[in-house]
């Protein structure tokens, strides 16, 4: 009897002095992240992680610079041109790079890669709608014809889901650019597990919501990558993100909490990378007097702006900022931190007089039951409250299941809620969303053309058809200034990004279109 | 009654059931008043009428409850569970992948359990109001009453992070590479490729999750077995076995525990089905890609496929671990033979 104890500890203890064993020849790099992949078929997938293992594996035809997204640049199109109407976009192509199987890239790859992401209908198609043709020239140029003047039009073209795809490829794994390609396109599940582009790194295998394993493109024309293989690892828990990067199993931990970071600050081992984000935080308010009751009134509007603590936020999650208005405020011309509405309550409860509310309200704030990214939402829901009870609104917390808010949200239905945003176009257009007759302001929440003064309707007409970067830039001051003194949004937070890096891991980068590249990044030999 | 008849008369009862539970997680998903459409597709989609309507054709959505409940019935008859919507597999491939990590921890955690709880539960019987009795019931409340997820974590964080004895999350280091699947299992597929240097890793990896999960299932059994035992040592049986001048180690183990064995084998019955379906927290603090993990995230996605798919999955595993306790009833116990 005590002989099999005495041999089972022995095991014990061998197996578990052997488990730091396996030496690698190759460098890796491990990412630890909570997965948001819907497909990684460019056509096909439009979430965070998607974005990070296209920027490495494909190409676009212009693209942003590495740090921000504060200028268009060259990339698969060496230079473009716009016809007098703004209709129509002739790209010239770089005849270097090289797909991963030693293809070049064709005007015939652009077009099918356009119109297979127009027409398959996947969750990023809505960025090609407005394209009405795409053709390849006999010189080797494209074509895009849109069906409508879009200024952003090359913006949005940065995005990766505007990869350039290998035509012959995809074809050959059941892909098609024709018209009923919602029906008749097969490619998502090849292009799931296999890249056609011409990034530093092909995909090499994804095991949905477990790993995704990069190796380099053979046949990359460029500067090769430091890593010869990337593993991005999904660890939903944050805590385990951090156990995992405070041993060194991971290299980067991307989801930690703004407590967490604070945790790591004396780690010689550990360096925090941190910049703006991506989320900005702001309460609703439906036009509706049915739905939102006293909070449809434009002057309740002003006076919740006015109530809200913005410095108490900022301490509540240090290394946040305010927002200036709910345009992104990493967007070009963004007010930022500096021309951000601040407190006056007695200002917030003469405006709540002057709309027949001298005693305040009671409203319940609908918002979903969610850590944002690392942000509680619960906390900032009961510091609101607390806010405007100062103001003499009483506010009652209804808290839902995140599918379930977001549905009552998306049909217009929330009257008094909280919400945040990140960019889909990494433009000031994005925006417009915010106005009467755009997507949030409107079909969230019924602020309608007709219920809107004629003065921000001009401004949004006006600024959409605007391609002078001048005179664009005023009127995107003058809609937010607009939407400080006259929107039916309340922003009020702004957290940074804030990411854990083993030291020795340089080249990071938070980038608001594809997260991190990681081709830039590199290792310190020991 | 022969083996064979309980045998097809408990097999034949679990028909049924597998039906009504396909039909009631059908119900239960298609009750939540949300849309799979919000849960899968970018807001900027929403207002795309030709998307939002490509995405209901493609996961059969646009046709009626019924009809849609038919269809998969039918397709399920024919071993088709649908393809997921989040990972856009087939639900058959996707239980393929990750089920073999939680049967893995599971059979570790409940091989902890029943060691630990077993041992210390005849020890408190034996040794009734004994200091070792006072330090088992003590045990056993801790183990049942602390949070799981806070044991981990602080396991996670001493034994892994601060003094590096056992290997943090995942079932293997993230640089080594799985061993060549034969079965799912790390261990048996390492053990198979000879390959002991992974072997020796996933066992480092699977030694804390499944020892945090069989500490909360050996309080349970151990509370169990307590009992039992204390019922069959005040058994007349008992007396006369020692009146023969037995020795106490032979009373205690072939007298006493295998006839306290049925409620004992009932719990880590249940224990065992109960690991393999509800190890969500476990598997996400130890970042473990199993099945409930992936259960967890069908259900927060209203992935229709693969919420139906584990369903039917827990529902079966359920059903057999009953049926195998059952059939160990019978042969634990000759009254259920003649009934």
């Amino acid at each position: 009897m005590r002989k099999s104890v005495l041999f089972v500890l022995a095991v014990a203890v061998v197996l578990l002095a052997g488990f730091g064993a396996a030496a690698q020849d190759e460098t890796v790099l491990v990412i630890g992240h909570t997965e948001q992949t819907d497909f990684y078929d460019p056509a096909n997938g439009f979430t965070g992680t998607t974005s990070m293992v296209r920027r490495a594996t494909y190409d676009t035809l212009v693209t942003f610079p590495d740090e921000d997204a504060s200028e268009i640049l060259p990339s698969l199109a060496t230079s473009w041109s716009v016809s007098d109407d703004g209709l129509s976009y002739n790209f010239t192509l770089d005849d270097t790079p090289r797909f991963n199987n030693g293809d070049s890239v064709t005007a015939e790859d652009v077009a099918f890669s356009l119109l297979r992401l127009k027409y398959v209908n996947g969750n990023p198609s809505f960025l090609a709608d407005n394209i009405d043709s795409a053709v390849a020239n006999e010189d080797g140029t494209v074509t895009v014809t849109l069906s409508s003047v879009r200024p952003t039009f090359v913006t949005e073209l940065a995005n990766t889901a505007f990869s350039i795809t290998n035509a012959d490829v995809v074809r050959a794994n059941g892909g098609t650019d024709s018209m009923d390609a919602a029906e008749m396109d097969g490619a998502a599940e090849y292009l799931n597990q296999n890249s056609a582009g011409t990034g530093p790194y092909q995909l090499e295998s994804w095991a949905p919501q477990d790993e995704t394993v990069l190796v380099r493109n053979p046949h990359f024309v460029g500067e090769a990558p430091y890593f010869d293989r990337i593993l991005i690892v999904n660890i939903p828990e944050a805590a385990t993100q951090k156990a995992a990067l405070e041993s060194g199993q991971i290299d980067i931990a991307t989801d930690l909490t703004p407590d967490q970071i604070v945790e790591l600050e004396g780690n010689a081992d550990i360096n925090i990378w941190s910049g703006p984000g991506q989320w900005n935080h702001f309460l609703i308010m439906n036009a509706d007097p049915e739905i939102g009751g006293p909070v449809s009134d434009p002057k309740v509007w002003l006076a919740v702006r006015l109530a809200i603590d913005y410095e108490g936020f900022l301490e509540l999650w240090p290394g946040s900022t305010t927002p200036g208005t709910v345009m992104n405020i990493f967007l070009a011309g963004a007010f930022q931190a500096d021309r951000a509405l601040s407190r006056d309550l007695d200002r917030s409860r003469a405006l709540l007089a002057e709309a027949g509310y001298p005693d305040g309200f009671d409203i319940d704030l609908k918002y979903p039951d969610w850590n944002a990214f690392g942000v509680d939402m619960n906390i900032n829901a009961q510091k609101i409250q607390a806010d405007l009870a100062e103001a003499g609104i009483n506010v009652n917390l209804a808290p839902g299941e995140f599918g379930v808010a977001l549905e009552e949200y998306r049909l217009g239905n929330a009257g008094f809620g909280y919400w945040l945003w990140g960019p889909d176009i990494n433009d000031p257009v994005d925006v417009l969303a915010f106005v009467p007759g755009g997507k949030v302001a409107t079909e969230r929440l019924r602020f309608t053309e007709e219920r809107a003064p004629a003065e921000i309707l001009e401004l949004r007409d006006a600024v959409k058809k605007e391609s002078d970067p001048v005179r664009r830039a005023e009127l995107f001051e003058q809609i937010q200034l607009w939407l400080q003194e006259s929107g039916n949004f309340a922003p009020f937070l702004y957290p940074p990004t804030q990411t854990a890096l083993r030291s020795g891991i340089n080249g990071y980068n938070w980038h608001p279109q594809w997260v991190m590249d990681v081709a830039l990044i590199s290792r310190d030999e020991m | 009654m022969p083996l064979q008849v309980f045998f097809l008369r408990r097999l034949l009862l679990t028909i049924p059931l597998l039906i009504g539970i396909t039909l009631f997680s059908f119900i239960i998903a298609n009750a939540v008043p949300s849309d799979p459409v919000s849960a899968n597709i970018p807001q900027n989609a929403f207002d795309n009428e030709e998307i939002i309507a490509a995405f209901r054709a493609k996961w059969g959505l646009d046709k009626p409850p019924h009809e849609q409940y038919l269809t998969y019935l039918g397709n399920l008859l024919r071993g088709d569970l649908g393809v997921s919507i989040k990972t856009s597999k087939p639900v058959l491939e996707d239980i393929r992948q990750f089920l073999p990590a939680t049967v893995e921890l599971a059979g570790f955690a409940i091989l902890i359990g029943m060691a630990l709880g077993i041992g210390t539960g005849i020890v408190s019987a034996v040794w009734r109001n004994s200091i070792a009795d006072y330090l088992t019931r003590g045990y056993v409340v801790i183990g049942v009453s602390f949070p799981i997820f806070v044991l981990a974590l602080i396991g996670l964080n001493v034994l892994h992070v601060q003094w590096g004895i056992v290997a943090g999350p995942g079932r293997l280091d993230f640089i080594i590479r799985d061993p060549p699947a034969v079965t799912g299992l790390f261990m048996v597929d390492a053990a198979i490729a000879g390959q002991w240097d992974k072997f020796a890793n996933a066992f480092s990896h699977i030694i804390l999750p499944a020892f945090v999960l069989g500490s909360f299932v050996a309080g349970i059994i151990a509370r169990i077995t307590r009992s039992s035992m204390l019922e069959v040592l005040g058994m007349d049986y008992i007396r006369t076995a020692r009146s023969h001048g037995l020795r106490e180690r032979r009373v205690v183990i072939r007298h006493a525990l295998s006839n306290a064995m049925i409620p004992i084998v009932t719990v880590i019955g249940l224990s065992t089905a109960n690991l393999m379906t509800g190890a969500v927290l476990i598997e996400s603090i130890f970042a473990w890609p199993g099945i409930g993990r992936y259960a967890f995230r069908a259900a927060t996605s209203q992935d229709f496929p693969a919420i139906m798919g584990v369903s039917i999955l827990i529902a079966s595993i359920y059903v057999m671990v009953n049926f195998l306790v059952d059939i160990l009833y019978y042969f634990l116990d000759p009254r259920i033979r003649v009934a």
